[in-house]
């Protein structure tokens, strides 16, 4: 059983500066060839003030979060089993982001084999002026190991 | 020249999008989404590591597939801005898998000048299983004319849109965007997790998990 306490413990933001390189190797990764991402003018003349970065992205954003320190417990395995974004709005090559991580939920369910830990970590991105950028939520299943932390 | 935009007006509930399939995963695929994501989960980019902990070979991070089923949404929704993307891993993607991603447009409304649509989603192999399944909700100008005046700075077209929505598909995978009320409600496939052997990985892991996409029993309404 994974530490109730650990809800709500976070991490401090950090800050992941946005390239327009980064972005075109994460969507060329993909194999996502969308001008939008690639092209400065197409971006503008799409409506943006410059290229985008795909939905996802997000997921290359560093934080200063330890999964075992935030949680508590040392780590034997996770297994990813929900990601879910909210977006405030698109994410800009140029972008300065402060992202930070928290603990938003821990739980047990009862699974075929025995208990589970199910962990629900939120990741925030937000700009410089503190106005909220994303919200990024992965559900993890973890088996806590016997050596603490 | 951009692409023609889609606008709120053309889009009917139960539309779907055109499929998308993806090319082959290949390892120089998973090398470069390791490079471009940060994540260098071994299980994901060596070999020899992913055969020791009992793996058949690499897969893919699930972020990689959700990355996939992204870009669906954004060729479709050129112009829309998404607000909300929730998946559920379901399945694992191996090198030489071709994912195929899929989506419905399940609900439409709009309020005060601001319109929405819903999509459900799904990714599957090519033997037809789920590999991935969710939802995603995208804000749209009602028209070209509401696009033209809000980038004139005029007010935005007001319609209100009652909500529709696809009557036979309950909306699990789009409503609400809470995540977490449908978290994980089954048991992940043991002997896919002995595979996964992460036991033996004594690594820390870092602020991005291991995204280990196990085998999780496939929801009922797998597809359409």
């Amino acid at each position: 059983m994974l530490d109730k306490n650990a809800i709500g413990r976070a991490s401090p933001p950090t800050l992941n500066e946005v390239e327009k390189g980064a972005i075109r190797r994460f969507a060329e990764a993909i194999g996502d060839y969308n001008p939008i991402y690639y092209d400065e003018e197409y971006a503008r003349a799409s409506g943006y003030p410059t290229i985008i970065a795909p939905p996802t992205f997000p997921a290359s954003f560093h934080s200063a979060a330890d999964l075992r320190e935030l949680l508590g417990v040392g780590i034997k395995s996770l297994l990813h089993a929900e990601q879910g974004f909210d977006y405030e709005r698109p994410i800009f090559a140029g972008d300065r982001i402060y992202v930070s991580t928290r603990v938003a939920d821990v739980s047990e369910r009862q699974g075929m084999s025995g208990k589970m830990d199910i962990a629900v970590i939120e990741d925030e991105g937000r700009d410089e002026e503190g106005n909220l950028v994303f919200r990024a939520r992965r559900t993890l299943v973890v088996r806590a190991s016997k050596e603490t932390p | 020249m951009p692409a023609r935009k889609l606008y709120f007006e053309s889009i009917r509930v139960g539309d779907e999008l055109p499929a998308l399939a993806k090319a082959p995963v290949d390892r120089v695929q998973l090398s470069r989404y390791a490079g471009a994501s940060g994540d260098y989960n071994p299980v994901h980019v060596d070999e020899l590591y992913a055969k020791s902990v009992g793996m058949p070979s690499v897969y893919a991070p699930g972020m990689l597939v959700m990355g996939m089923l992204g870009q669906l949404i954004s060729d479709w929704a050129r112009g829309g801005q998404m607000r909300r993307y929730n998946v559920r891993f379901i399945k694992m993607v191996w090198p030489g898998d071709t994912v195929v991603c899929k989506g419905r447009v399940s609900n439409r409304h709009g309020t005060a000048g601001r319109y929405f649509v819903d999509i459900d989603l799904w990714a599957e192999n090519q033997r037809g299983e789920l590999v991935m399944k969710g939802g995603a909700q995208i804000q749209l100008f009602y028209s070209l004319e509401d696009e033209n005046r809000q980038r004139s700075g005029q007010s935005p077209i007001v319609i209100e849109v009652p909500r529709e929505s696809l009557a036979a598909t309950p909306t699990t995978s789009t409503g609400g965007g809470s995540s977490e009320a449908s978290a994980v409600d089954e048991e992940a496939d043991e002997s896919d997790e002995r595979r996964t052997g992460a036991s033996s990985k004594k690594t820390v892991p870092r602020e991005k998990p291991a995204a280990k996409t196990a085998t999780l029993p496939s929801p009922k309404k797998a597809k359409k």
